[in-house]
């Protein structure tokens, strides 16, 4: 299920990343969960020991829930980094 | 590692932080302001990045004008601002060691530390909550301000206080649906004192523009309802809500289903105390300010030669009370520093935090969730959502005898996930509180577990390199 952004990427501000493997547009200065999300990827992680999908909770880095790999880089919170141009991520499917 | 000249560190970049850091740049003290998110202004001054100009919202709210306005100003006056820096720890000596935003590790030593390190959510458990699509309605409040990203155009929003409303006319504002909003609490326990409301107009006008918002877009606002629990087999998919009654225990016969793809809950705020710990200030619980805080001064000092906090720390008061401390901490500050500063300006901002504190004590009671609600939990459900314990699991282990933090950290792990217990340990507390009560043992005030070095999960290539 798609996310929403409310207006339009500007041309001049849209960043290209890499999410599994497929291509998905951002927008510069956005952090990577908003990306994700908008690109919808909700759930981002098994929850190791049960099992269970999670995905962002928190959103200002406090939960650790929303852990993805960004440039092979792992347990780094989404919500904390802020998207680049070539960026690649690993999410949990 | 590299040693640099700051006069004064600030441990946060909100309100607090930033208000403090113009006050001391203006006198011509150097100060680094750090803060651990993208953009500076913490969780309340917060601007799509794209669009950057002036919206409704900023226009008709003095409290974010005032705070932009103090961001450029920074700027202006050269405060040396580091974002995306972690703070880890903070040594007897006052000795900061910070990662900063290439992962680089250095150490800061200044005269002075200001703390402000504001709060974060509170929540109430629920069957399902660690389903994605399940938010803080904290984090669909930056999607939405900061970002202008939304996980579906419909959010149901659900738990207790005003900060529903706000976040649910941001929605709004912004083109979103709100499909509902459910409070806990009874619309007559939420009613303020009219002393208040002649002391604060101006923040109950705010609310009541907020509300008519709400009421002319027809979104369904629901009183002494709760969350009972959110479905779905990858991401949410339905939210079950159900009436409460006056103690806040679920009424049998009263469930509702509704489709939803988001959900947005919270039940207030408390306090970000772990730097603080290790920097080793007292710490004191107080439920009217939010749970556990940092004990200041009247100067705002800790409990710690020339440490300093301010903002949502020393108890959760919202904006208003965060700028009028960080304007106190930076007198204080400039004072130790051996500047002169008028005394009035002093008693001036004194003054008005005693009022606000007033206020503060209002607000913080509308998110206190009674015994019976936190004991109407269900057994099955997951309290601490790092290590996956339930709250059956936390009670047997209470009952057991290990009825402190530190005691059930050691028995369950809880608390020993990567959130370090910063999102289950409120509840955690109270589950404590009340078996004290049921067994008549002497009310201990709870403290919160000891908190390590670093107060951040870290790589251990970043100390290496």
């Amino acid at each position: 299920m798609a996310g929403l952004r409310i207006s339009p990427i500007p041309k001049k501000d849209k960043v290209r990343l890499v999410v599994n493997g497929r291509e998905v547009v951002a927008c510069r200065g956005e952090s990577v969960l908003a990306a994700l999300i908008a690109s919808g990827y909700v759930k981002l992680r098994i929850a190791p020991g049960s099992g269970e999908g999670r995905g962002a909770f928190c959103g200002m880095g406090v939960c650790y829930d929303c852990l993805v790999t960004i440039n092979g880089r792992p347990n780094e919170r989404a919500c904390m980094a802020q998207v680049e141009d070539g960026m690649e991520i690993a999410i949990d499917e | 590692m590299s040693k640099l000249a700051y006069e004064v560190a600030i441990v946060g970049s909100g309100l607090a932080g930033i208000a403090a850091a113009c006050k001391l740049a203006e006198y011509g003290v150097k100060v680094v302001v750090m803060d651990e998110n993208i953009h500076i202004g913490g969780q309340f001054l917060r601007r799509c990045p794209t669009t950057r100009k002036a919206s409704f919202t900023d226009v008709m709210d003095l409290m974010r004008k005032k705070g932009f306005k103090l961001i450029t100003l920074a700027k202006e006056k050269n405060v040396a601002i580091m974002n995306r820096t972690k703070v880890l720890a903070i040594s007897d000596q006052n000795e900061l060691l910070v990662e900063d935003n290439e992962k680089k590790i250095s150490t800061i030593r200044p005269q002075i530390i200001l703390l402000a390190t504001g709060a974060r959510e509170r929540f109430l458990p629920f069957k399902g909550w660690t389903l994605p699509g399940v938010f803080s309605t904290g984090a669909i409040q930056s999607l939405v301000k900061s970002f202008g990203v939304l996980p579906s155009r419909e959010i149901f929003v659900g738990g207790s206080g005003p900060f529903l409303f706000t976040v649910a006319w941001e929605l709004l504002q912004q083109r979103g649906r709100v499909m509902s909003i459910i409070e806990q609490k009874h619309l007559m326990d939420s009613l303020p004192p009219s002393g208040l409301l002649f002391f604060n107009a101006s923040r109950f006008l705010q609310s009541a523009c907020q509300i008519a918002r709400i009421v002319f877009a027809r979104v369904p606002v629901r009183y002494a309802t709760k969350i009972v629990e959110a479905r779905g087999r990858y991401r949410l998919e339905q939210v079950v809500t159900s009436k409460v009654d006056r103690l806040g225990r679920a009424v049998p016969g009263t469930e509702k289903i509704y489709s939803s793809e988001a959900l947005a809950v919270g039940h207030g705020f408390t306090p970000n105390i772990e730097l603080a710990q290790v920097a080793g200030c007292e710490i004191e619980s107080d439920t009217t300010k939010g749970g556990w805080v940092v004990r200041v001064d009247q100067t705002l000092e800790t409990s710690v030669e020339n440490v300093f906090a301010a903002g949502e720390i020393t108890g959760i008061g919202g904006a208003p009370k965060s700028l009028n401390e960080g304007n106190i901490a930076a007198l204080s500050i400039l004072r130790r520093l051996g500047k002169e500063v008028e005394k009035s300006v002093f008693s001036r901002h004194q003054k008005k935090r005693e009022r606000l504190l007033c206020f503060a004590r209002y607000f913080n009671s509308l998110h206190m969730s009674s015994d019976e609600i936190i004991k109407a939990i269900p057994d099955e459900t997951l309290i601490c959502r790092c290590e996956n314990v339930t709250i059956k699991e936390i009670n047997m282990a209470i009952q057991q005898g290990h009825n402190t933090l530190g005691a059930l950290r050691k028995a369950l792990r809880i608390g020993m996930g990567n959130c370090q217990g910063r999102i289950c340990t409120p509840i955690v507390r109270d589950l404590i509180h009340i078996h004290a009560k049921a067994t008549k043992e002497e009310d201990n005030e709870i403290l919160p577990a000891s908190t390590r070095i670093p107060v951040k999960p870290l790589a251990i290539k970043s100390l290496l390199d």
